[in-house]
């Protein structure tokens, strides 16, 4: 039943990373003239998604060394499964950014000649950290005498782990800060978003984990049972904490007769991309939180960790446009007209097209990672990844 | 036989002191790492910008038109520039005052900063702002400039990742084109909407052909930047920078000189008597988005 499904999946995978890569084509062909940002709304849809991506490297490591150390059943066995997920997201994301930059040959700056007090260099740092710690545990989990146990021969796996554990935790939670040391815009200047960051990370992760889960595993470990369980619960839990954060948020801002982000949370809720907050984020989340509740079937769980991993892009674009899309200095839009020096953004053909390739390439690195570490496994230590 | 490997098992389970110790020590020491680094980039100063002797500027005497109380205002700041540039580049502090009052925008300012410094469209230094006050048919127009306000305590300045941003020791805030990565953190942080990105267009790159107009290379920062194949400023954080490259050659920014109202007062903020310092003294002055905390060097006249 699932082999139909897999290659149901294979296809449309196959169709995305085609239509995709033509975007992708057409993006380095004409460099930034078939995006929509601009200069008064200058991040748009790729930087959404490479919130989501780091978001899903941190959450998808963090639930996995919880799990592995409470010696939850199914995330010792798969640690390295957990490590190359973890990896290939925060790839995928880091790509994603690449791509957004105005001198994208230059990027390797903020390695060499980083300003630390930039929360951006000191995210940057933090992923290359964050890559090394996880290719030092695999490492170190080659060294194991069963996959089972905590420790590798040297115990140098938990000092490390616990290092790679504070990064995925720090950076999804710095993605919140990025946003909101920035005083000019009052919609990101919020104590709030750092937490929201991070328990979309932990939600958006548990997602993808469990999509590994169902598809990868789901001959090893029955759907009522360990490790399902304990991600169902951390999905639904996030959901719903971060629907509470919200509710808490705007409920303040229109209980307030003077809130300073009203318009900010307007455009959320009743803007021109009304259907995102209404539909895909909470619509999404909602049949999201009935799916994994109720599902009894890996097909059913899986479709709803694939809808929370998909629709919880829109929580990163609800923080990120509406915050730009307010000015501060009223009539600027009309002093100098351009398509580029508006305060409203929607994504062009282009931007979708390269966010199905940046989707496809990110799936690519999980599979072809899995295949390829598992044939250097399987030589090494006889078993799969 | 049992009770070893039930040993055995129980040392490869369970966490010792010195697990967790050595797991502290780490994380401990990744933390210490991280806040040393960022107090180290909070404290390190700003990129060198030459100072001292080298810096003074000998500008030629005006030969053919004579400086006093009646000469047009332009002439008077011109001749200002001259002693501020005898100056090292440290006990200067560049500042601009714009009299509202004045401004009839006619948008000339505008349109001479983007020919100065060759602007691509999409990237406006000085945009003139209309704001209308009353209700029809009790209204009145008010235009205020917006260029850099060249802040004392500039949000895009501390958000650029890789320092290619900093304030110059005579207020100017600078950009290094070679080194801007394009990540437009900085256009994010400036609650005036100052910085634009170069996106790589040309006003007549959809005609028969790019005119050469566009293609010449400007003197932004006092060096040559052309963009062709990609090169920065393309793809670049853009800005006001007072006209940095004429205030060197002893010229006043394109905008004063163009400006027909003589709505602009430019010059030296340490000099007492200078114009510039003369109107920043007026009770009648406002600071855009002072909330912000910014400190902007940029005062409106109302």
């Amino acid at each position: 039943m699932l082999t139909k499904t897999y290659k149901y999946v294979s296809r449309i995978w196959l169709i995305v990373f085609i239509i995709g890569l033509a975007g992708l084509i057409l993006k380095f062909a004409t460099g930034e003239k078939l995006a929509g940002y601009g200069s008064y709304v200058p991040w748009g849809l790729w930087v959404a998604l490479y919130f989501h991506f780091v978001g899903i490297s941190g959450g998808v490591f963090a639930i996995g060394t919880l799990g592995y150390v409470f010696d939850l059943t199914g995330f010792r066995e798969n640690f390295r499964v957990i490590l190359v997920v973890s990896v290939a997201a925060v790839i995928t994301g880091l790509f994603s950014i690449w791509l957004d930059l105005g001198q994208p040959f230059r990027f390797a700056r903020i390695l060499y000649a980083p300003n630390f007090g930039s929360m951006m260099a000191f995210n940057a740092w933090m992923y290359s950290l964050f890559i090394g710690c996880a290719a030092g545990l695999f490492w170190l989990s080659l060294k194991k005498e069963k996959q089972t146990d905590l420790h590798d021969k040297s115990r140098w796996m938990l000092p490390l782990m616990g290092l790679a554990f504070m990064f995925s935790i720090a950076f999804p939670s710095q993605s919140g800060a990025f946003f909101g040391v920035v005083d000019a815009k009052p919609f990101w200047s919020s104590p709030l978003l750092p937490i929201l960051f991070l328990v979309s990370a932990i939600t958006s992760g548990g997602a993808v984990l469990l999509l590994v889960y169902t598809f990868l595993h789901y001959k090893e470990f029955d759907l009522s049972q360990q490790p399902f369980k304990m991600l169902r619960y951390v999905i639904i839990g996030g959901i719903l904490f971060y629907f509470l954060a919200e509710f808490a948020e705007y409920s303040l801002v229109f209980w307030s007769p003077n809130s300073h982000i009203r318009e900010a949370v307007e455009l959320i809720l009743f803007g021109p991309f009304w259907w995102v907050f209404w539909f895909v984020h909470l619509g999404g989340g909602l049949i999201a939180l009935y799916v994994l509740w109720k599902g009894k079937t890996y097909q059913t769980v899986g479709t709803g960790a694939f809808i929370v991993a998909v629709t919880f892009v829109s929580a990163r674009l609800n923080v990120l446009v509406p915050g730009q899309a307010v000015a501060e200095l009223k009539g600027l839009q009309d002093a100098f007209y351009h398509e580029r020096l508006r305060f409203d953004y929607s994504a062009t053909l282009n931007e979708y097209l390269v966010a199905l390739f940046i989707g496809a390439f990110g799936v690519a690195l999980v599979y072809f990672g899995i295949k390829l570490l598992s044939y250097f496994t399987q030589k090494k230590l006889g078993t799969s990844l | 036989m049992a009770d070893e490997t039930k040993q055995k098992k129980s040392i490869s389970e369970e966490i010792t002191r010195k697990d967790f110790l050595k797991t502290a020590g780490v994380v401990g020491g990744g933390v210490a790492v991280s806040v040393a680094a960022v107090t180290a980039a909070r404290l390190s100063p700003p990129p060198e910008t030459p100072t001292g002797a080298d810096t003074i500027r000998d500008i030629p005497e005006f030969k053919s038109v004579q400086v006093s109380e009646e000469s047009d205002v332009l002439i008077r700041m011109q001749a200002e520039l001259k002693k501020a540039l005898a100056k090292p580049v440290e006990e200067r502090k560049w500042k601009m005052v714009i009299d509202t009052r004045k401004c009839v925008g006619c948008h000339a300012c505008t349109v001479a900063c983007i020919a100065e410094n060759k602007l691509p469209p999409g990237v406006v230094y000085r945009p003139v702002v209309e704001e209308q006050m009353g209700e029809y048919p009790n209204t009145q127009l008010r235009y205020f400039p917006r260029p850099c306000m060249q802040c004392e305590n500039p949000s895009c300045v501390s958000v650029c990742p890789v320092n290619a941003t900093w304030k110059r020791p005579d207020g100017i805030t600078q950009i290094d084109y070679d080194k801007c990565i394009g990540c437009r953190y900085c256009l994010t942080a400036c609650p005036y909407g100052a910085r634009t990105s170069d996106f790589g267009e040309y006003y007549t790159e959809d005609t028969p052909e790019l005119q050469p107009y566009e293609t010449l290379p400007n003197n932004e920062y006092g060096k040559s930047w052309n963009r062709e194949g990609h090169n920065s400023p393309m793809g670049n954080a853009r800005k006001c920078h007072f006209c940095l490259h004429r205030l060197n050659e002893g010229e006043l920014p394109m905008c004063v000189t163009t400006c027909i109202g003589r709505a602009n007062y430019f010059g030296d903020a340490n000099d007492p008597d200078s114009l510039v310092t003369e109107m920043a003294r007026q009770p009648n002055q406002v600071k855009l988005l002072e909330e912000k905390g910014t400190k902007p060097t940029v005062i409106y006249l109302l």
